[in-house]
């Protein structure tokens, strides 16, 4: 049987892997949009998993709120990303260290 | 409750938000021939919505009836004192902004638009009574934010900044909600009263999680250490009046919604949080002020600033009475004067070819060459660095002071040592003003509404300041007891 | 309103209005205003003299404004004015207000006037609330005010090393001197429970003979409160131990010399005595002190005079051996001769510095009197104003006639100090009497080397400098050109030769201005009659003091029984000190020379000023220097400043340069920091 903590656990795993693939990955910045859409990820299966659990609706209904949320988010990331790869001509994430000090 | 009073207790929000909406599809069909006058109308947005929210404030309205849609959203006197901070940060960022982009060819009918929605956004976090309503206020202004942020598209920096505003708050956003399913799942529910009621006696592990998770996301939109680095790449980065904007209004937005949710949801664990927050507040005052030291931005050396600011709030926070939290609010409106004055100043700084001037080292002799500039930007500093008689000790004073009668005295005593440490780098820019040979780069016009903001600031922050300690004292009094009500 | 507010005060609003107004109001108004004032003060102050002199005027005080309420500690400030006050009035304002005519002459091509007139005006104020002071602290604020006033003008030359030197000197020392005077207030305070001098004086006699604990032993209260308050008076008045600043603060304005340094501030300390006298009668300890160290000065100093060359400063050892004088005549219980003394001495003094003053001035500030010579035809009025100060300090006078007014003061200070005795006192009276055979000796000296012989100018570099420059000016008459081939001789064991045509250079001094030689004239009257006319009041009347100082009538009647040679004593050592310097400096010119030669160290030792100087730089300060260095090096820099101002900058520097690293300006640092705080959080909760 699959309990709560199953759910908790692979939404864990996915927090922290989103997490470590912010911070990790040296290459990309549209790698990171993906990290972050992985985090939000792992958020909807903990609120999913809360509710179905505790027999409150609130949970979904928050996952819904946070989907639409991330398509927003998703759109403006890549709309910046665009901005800057015309400004740059590169979308590497170790060139985005103009400011720093 | 009644759903039509729970719209009414929405009004502003109501006001902002068919407002922009209009506004928006006004600057698509005018262009952006039209963008002074959409600028002017959002003005007049932020000045009804102000109107409807004074009264709010001056009656102290607080208890179930200030409360809409069965809690999830608040309109009382705590909301109604950040609101109008906020109308205020976000009227400057818009009366600012036209002559500033002008110079670019960059102004563009979406400006005002996008900052009506930030507002908006701003305004649902304060009046938040639910973690659903905090996320969706967070996100409003998050996303409107990275937008204004990359604003600039002529330069560079803009875009690097908005990329990097982008990034970590998303990750900070994922960190929070990432604390809030957490926070759900060990209460279940996500109604401040009700984790407030469920979070009582021994925290669970899973609890403990989610409350420094949703803590740490919203350290990083107040920029608290360790949560800060972005903010002094995205303040440079930043077209200056949107940086101003960000210093100011979500900033008091993210610390108003900092202290519901602190004193409020987790108010009965604040043994728990003290530590973290003491720990903030002073990392926050030590990383700001040897931050600033070195800088040779003006932008930057104010974007460290402002992280020390914070850090001299959060004192405030630790001490979790409501003398404290009034002592935040009355710091809460100063720090905002100071910010719109200061980065006002450095809007004004502009060579013979109208380019912004952002180094320190060509500010020097500003008083000789723009005597009233120098002394305007004098007046900013020494507030900021909190030295008598001008009205930013006023602010220092009341949190230290809150500080002390909570017997956290250790506390009080490094904030002031660390106040000590900025002192420094503000007299820096005054001596370079005020002693330096004149680098006389400083040539442009400015145009009547910046001095006009500027002159405003300088007086609040002149020693005239303190004949409004009483009425100031008076309305954050107000607003705090709204606050600690339903604690 | 009661005069004596008007003499004190006048002189505090000229040296406001002068030293506000400065170069705003120019040199002339502030001249005009502040000496106006003085001569208001004096002649307002001489018919308070006259009255208690014709004993028709009562002591009285009169109120200023309440000063403190703390506690049991309540005083007022108050004026008190009786004989003693009266005494000290008429001397203060009288000198204050002639010095003050003087320097216009004396200080005229000086730019800085204005501030020297309002020190000048700011000091006799100073002076003028000492002696009025009707309680311990307002005396002491007196004290100290003249202590500012000296040390501002000692050091008035600033621009000149030297003087500002002396003047730290002068500060320095006297703060010793202080200390002394403070722990003695303080002392007194403890003992009676109040500062207000009639009341302790009328509680003194009860405490005579009652003990304290004072740096762990039980000694005499009364002995060791006198001693203290007479280490503050060593300080003021320069007595041995605590002189070493008085010659050197010749560096000052003569006319300053004149004033503090000879007839005022410096006698600050006999007033004080003799002000306390009751309290000074109960200690018998402190009164011996009081005597040896008085008579020894006397005698110290005056061997010392004997060999200066420097003109002020012989008149300067002349002062501090005087002042000897009035110590040990206040030691054997004779405070009324004491202030007689200080009195006439105050005249013939000031007549004496400001005759130097006026030789200076015709000299062009040669102070050496081995390059004068010959001035008594050139600058006779100066001369014979110095010949009335000479007579007046040696003493001279015809017994049972009268004579010049330190034959009356001297001669009964040597006779009461013989009246008196006891052991002490008889060896005051013997000092007494060589030192008056050699202040004789020293001031016959200067007049001679001064006045007689041939002039010897043509050495002096002010007197080359001056033709120098009227050659430069003018095309000179003269034919003599300055001697220069003697420039690099070393000029400073030798009597210079004056083998160079008639030794002149080609200098002509020329008489002071009336400005300088109106106080002169003045003066020249008080020494010649201040000691004739006054002498059976200061000495024989009761009625005169009317109680404001310890009056010993069996004393005084006792002084006048002494025999006959004792009486004589003082007149024949004048005449042999007179005979000596007569064949030393007129017969035989060599004669100084050779016996100098002869005496070897003992003239050095004298010529060194018994070597005070460096024994102090060798006991205290290089010590102190030490000292000083090592709290600086060692506490200050190396301890303070390391860990304190300096090691806080320099961390700061650090964790700034430090967080200019972590702002790497990466997103993947950023992001890695703020997980770090996440984790940091939750661990510090968790455990």
């Amino acid at each position: 049987m699959i309990g709560l903590e199953h759910y908790i656990v692979v939404g864990t795993v996915l927090f922290v892997l989103g997490v470590l693939g912010i911070f990790l990955n040296r290459k990309n910045v549209i790698v990171i949009l993906m990290a972050i859409e992985l985090i939000l990820l792992a958020v909807n299966i903990n609120l999913v998993a809360f509710s179905s659990f505790l027999h409150d609706l609130t949970g979904q209904i928050f996952a819904m709120f946070v989907l639409t949320v991330a398509a927003g988010e998703a759109a403006i990331g890549l709309a910046i990303l665009v901005i800057y790869f015309r400004g740059r001509g590169t979308i590497a994430v170790d060139s985005v260290d103009r400011l720093k000090g | 409750m009644e759903f039509a009073q729970s719209l009414r207790l929405i009004l502003p929000e109501e006001i902002l938000s068919i407002g922009g909406l209009v506004l928006l599809l006004a600057a698509a069909w005018l262009g952006d021939k039209a963008s002074r006058a959409i600028s002017i109308a959002s003005v007049a947005l932020l000045v009804a919505a102000a109107a409807v929210t004074v009264p709010t404030l001056s009656g102290g309205a607080m208890g179930p009836d200030t409360q809409a849609f069965l809690g999830q959203f608040r309109a009382d006197a705590f909301a109604a004192y950040a609101k109008l901070l906020i109308y205020v940060s976000g009227a400057a960022a818009l009366m600012i902004a036209p002559r500033f982009f002008e110079q670019f060819r960059a102004m563009r009918a979406e400006y005002p638009v996008l900052l009506v929605f930030a507002v908006l956004g701003t305004g649902i976090m304060v009046s938040a009574g639910d973690l659903m309503t905090l996320y969706i206020g967070l996100e409003m202004n998050s996303l409107a934010a990275y937008v204004l942020a990359s604003f600039l598209r002529v330069d560079n920096r803009s875009a690097e900044a908005g990329l990097k505003y982008f990034v970590l708050g998303a990750l900070a956003s994922g960190i929070l909600l990432y604390g809030m399913s957490l926070t759900y799942g060990f209460t279940g529910t996500t109604s401040f009263a009700g984790i407030h009621a469920a979070l009582t006696g021994q925290l669970s592990t899973g609890a403990l999680f989610g409350v420094i998770l949703v803590l740490a996301g919203l350290a990083f939109k107040i920029s608290a250490v360790p949560f800060h680095m972005w903010t002094p790449d995205v303040y440079e980065g930043a077209p200056t009046p949107v940086t101003m904007f960000f210093s100011t209004a979500p900033k008091v937005a993210a610390i108003a919604l900092t202290m519901r949710v602190a004193l409020e949801a987790f108010g009965n664990q604040a043994d728990a949080w003290r530590q973290v927050v003491v720990f903030a507040a002073l990392a926050s005052i030590v990383v700001g002020a040897l931050g600033a030291i070195g800088q040779s931005n003006i932008k930057r050396l104010l974007a460290y600033s402002s992280i020390n600011n914070v850090g001299f709030i959060l004192v405030g926070l630790a001490t979790a009475t409501q003398a404290g939290a009034s002592a935040m609010l009355v710091y809460l409106a100063i720090y905002v004067m100071m910010s719109i004055g200061s980065f006002v100043a450095v809007l004004m700084l502009r060579d013979a070819e109208s380019n912004q001037i952002e180094s320190i080292a060509s500010m020097a002799g500003l008083s000789r060459t723009r005597p009233l500039l120098g002394w305007c930007l004098l007046v900013m500093m020494l507030s900021l660095a909190g030295i008598p008689p001008l009205f930013g000790f006023w602010g220092k004073l009341v949190v230290f002071r809150a500080a002390v009668d909570a017997d956290m005295i250790a506390l009080a005593t490094l904030a002031i040592v660390g106040s000590v440490i900025s002192a420094y780098y503000y007299l820096m820019v005054c001596k370079t003003m005020f002693f330096d040979e004149p680098a006389d780069q400083v040539k442009g016009a400015s145009d009547w509404a910046h001095w006009a903001l500027l002159l405003i600031a300088t007086l609040f922050n002149s020693p005239l300041g303190y004949l409004l300690t009483g009425w100031f004292d008076n309305l954050a009094g107000k607003a705090s007891a709204a606050l600690f009500l339903a604690a | 309103m009661h005069p004596i507010l008007i003499i004190v005060f006048a002189p505090l609003a000229a040296a406001i209005i002068g030293g506000l107004g400065n170069k705003a109001l120019g040199s002339t108004v502030v001249k005009s205003i502040t000496t106006g004032a003085l001569f208001l003060s004096c002649a307002l102050s001489w018919p308070i003299f006259l009255g208690f002199l014709g004993e028709s005027y009562t002591p009285t005080v009169v109120p200023v404004l309440q000063w403190v309420q703390s506690g049991s500690l309540s005083f007022d400030w108050a004026l008190r004015v009786d004989t003693l006050t009266a005494v000290m009035l008429v001397v203060i304002t009288t000198v204050s207000a002639l010095v003050h005519l003087y320097s216009w002459g004396y200080m005229d091509e000086d730019p800085d006037q204005p501030r020297f007139f309002a020190y000048l005006s700011l000091f006799t104020f100073a002076m003028l609330m000492l002696v009025t002071a009707d309680n311990l602290v307002q005396m002491f604020f007196g004290w100290e005010g003249v202590g500012l006033a000296s040390y501002l003008l000692i050091g008035f030359w600033f621009r000149k090393p030297s003087a500002n030197k002396a003047a730290i000197k002068a500060f320095v020392v006297n703060r010793v001197g202080d200390l002394g005077f403070m722990l003695g207030i303080f002392g007194t305070y403890l003992v009676f429970g109040t500062v207000s001098i009639p009341e302790i004086l009328a509680a003194a006699p009860g405490m005579a003979g009652s003990t304290i604990g004072f740096l762990g032993y039980r000694v005499d209260t009364m002995d060791v409160l006198c001693i203290l308050l007479f280490i503050g008076a060593m300080g003021k008045s320069a007595q041995l131990g605590l002189h070493t600043w008085l010659p050197d603060a010749m560096e000052g304005p003569t006319p300053v010399s004149a004033l503090i340094h000879a007839a005022t501030m410096v006698t600050a300390g006999v007033f004080m005595v003799c002000r306390l006298s009751p309290m000074f009668e109960t200690a018998p300890i402190a009164l011996m002190f009081v005597t040896f160290i008085g008579a020894a000065t006397c005698l110290f100093a005056a061997t010392v005079g004997t060999t200066q060359w420097d003109i002020k400063r012989v008149i300067a050892y002349s002062t501090c051996s005087q002042l000897g004088y009035m110590f040990f005549a206040a030691g054997v219980g004779a405070y009324n001769a004491a202030m007689f003394h200080l009195f006439t001495h105050a005249f013939f003094k000031a007549l004496l510095f400001l005759g130097a003053g006026s030789v200076i001035h015709a000299m062009h500030h040669e102070q050496d009197m081995r390059y004068y010579g010959g001035l008594r035809k050139r600058i006779p009025l100066t001369f014979w104003a110095m010949m009335a100060g000479t007579l007046a300090i040696t003493g001279v006078g015809i017994y049972e006639v009268g004579g010049f007014a330190g034959y009356h003061s001297k001669d009964a200070i040597l006779e009461v100090s013989w009246a008196r005795g006891t052991e002490i006192s008889h060896f005051a009276f013997w000092l007494g009497a060589f030192a008056a055979l050699l202040t004789s000796f020293y001031s016959w000296r200067l007049i001679f080397l001064t006045f007689f012989g041939k002039p010897r100018w043509a050495e002096s570099e002010h007197i080359q400098h001056a033709v120098h420059d009227a050659h430069g000016h003018a095309d000179s008459e003269h034919d003599n050109p300055p001697a220069q081939e003697d420039a690099g001789h070393d000029v400073a064991h030798h009597v210079p030769h004056s083998d160079h045509g008639d030794g002149t250079a080609g200098y002509h001094p020329h008489e002071s201005p009336l400005t300088m030689l109106i106080p002169l004239g003045v003066l020249s009257l008080g020494a010649v009659f201040a000691g004739y006319l006054f002498n059976p009041q200061f000495l024989n009347s009761e009625g005169f003091w009317k109680g404001a100082i310890f009056f010993n009538e069996n004393l005084m009647h006792a002084m006048h029984a002494v025999p006959l040679w004792v009486k004589l004593t003082a007149t024949v050592v004048m005449l042999i000190g007179f005979g000596i310097a007569w064949l030393g400096y007129i017969r035989d010119t060599g004669m100084p020379e050779r016996a100098a030669r002869q005496l070897g160290p003992v003239y050095s030792f004298l010529f060194n000023k018994w070597y005070f100087d460096e024994l102090y730089h060798f006991l205290f300060v290089r010590p102190a220097f030490w000292l000083g260095r090592k709290f600086w090096k060692v506490g200050d820099q190396g301890i303070i400043d390391r860990f304190g101002p300096d090691g806080a900058a320099r961390v700061v520097a650090l964790g700034s340069v430090g967080n200019t690293r972590v702002q790497s300006g990466y997103l993947t640092t950023y992001a890695l920091w703020m997980l770090v705080g996440v984790v940091g959080a939750i661990t510090w909760v968790l455990f």
